[in-house]
């Protein structure tokens, strides 16, 4: 406990101050005077005897309703159909990528084939056929 | 010897004598703290009456979840602000007044009661929760409870009224050293 909480609770001690023998007649008196108040507790609301069973009954039909409405609702609406991702994708790009891959091979074939051609003539040129 | 849950039980059931016993250890604490909030020493006894006149009426409402003093001093604390009518003197100025209550049950003192310094600087929600703390050594949650406030709340009102304390304190200090 520090210093200033120790100065309150002495200071506290020191005022001095007690319930006189009067004082103590009088809270006697007065407590025997009163009665202690029951915590009032308010009724029950009187229900007719089938409250409960019509409250059942109303309470399921209501629900039985609900889940019909719900169900009817959904078989209405068409189910989505399942569609495959490669039928997504474009054929043609596939297709394309292929023409731009091979065409430069195609065409180093090609003049490979010629200076074949030319070298096989030449030959044969010099050979005098 | 019956304890303080059989006596309120006892009490419940209309025993006046039950509930004597089981305010008696209260009353003179409950004084000494209604003495700092009333105008007069009458006004206090006035207010203890009171208080544990309803304490006893409305018994049936005390949750046991609650310490006993705890909810005495609820009461008190509302009994305390009803004796004080907007034409009644302040409290603050009983320091002035050579009759206030505290005044006269502290007249032996010599040294100022640090009480009375509080009671002069302290608003009256934060006076309560220093007393509450430091003289019943209650803690912060009962002390939340007795004033219908928050924790929070009553931690910020802890700091400041001793914060506002220390530096009356300090004042009286360079004060006393100012004029030898």
């Amino acid at each position: 406990m520090d210093k200033l909480a120790r100065q309150l609770r002495e200071d506290a001690r020191r005022i001095d101050v007690t319930v006189s023998d009067d004082l103590d007649r009088r809270i006697e008196a007065s407590l025997r005077a009163a009665r202690p108040e029951a915590r009032r507790q308010a009724p029950p609301p009187a229900r007719p005897p089938l409250f409960w069973w019509a409250s059942t009954v109303t309470g399921l039909a209501a629900a039985l309703a609900v889940i019909g409405i719900v169900n009817w609702q959904e078989r209405k609406e068409p189910l989505p159909v399942p569609v495959s991702i490669a039928e997504l994708q474009p054929p043609i790009e596939l297709k394309m990528e292929t023409a731009k891959l091979t065409a430069p091979l195609e065409e180093e074939l090609e003049a490979l084939q010629s200076d074949l051609k030319k070298a096989e003539e030449k030959v044969r040129r010099d050979i005098g056929l | 010897m019956r304890n303080e849950a059989q006596l309120i039980d006892a009490a419940r059931a209309g025993s006046a004598d039950a509930f004597a016993d089981l305010v008696r250890g209260y009353r003179d604490r409950l004084l000494r703290f209604l003495v700092t909030r009333c105008t007069s020493v009458a006004d206090a006894e006035d207010a203890l009456q009171d208080t544990l006149i309803n304490a006893y009426r409305y018994l049936d409402s005390y949750d046991s979840r609650w310490r006993f003093s705890t909810w005495l001093y609820r009461i008190a604390i509302r009994n305390a602000g009803n004796s004080r009518g907007p034409d009644l003197v302040e409290i603050g100025d009983l320091h002035d007044e050579e009759n206030g209550p505290l005044q006269q049950c502290i007249a032996d003192s010599e040294v100022e009661n640090l009480w009375v310094t509080a009671r002069r600087h302290l608003k009256d929600d934060v006076f309560t929760a220093m007393w509450l703390r430091y003289a019943e050594d209650m803690s912060v949650n009962d002390i939340s409870k007795a004033l219908d406030r928050s924790t929070s709340w009553t931690k910020v009102s802890l700091m400041r009224g001793r914060r506002a304390l220390e530096a009356q304190l300090n004042d009286a200090a360079r004060e006393s050293e100012a004029y030898g």
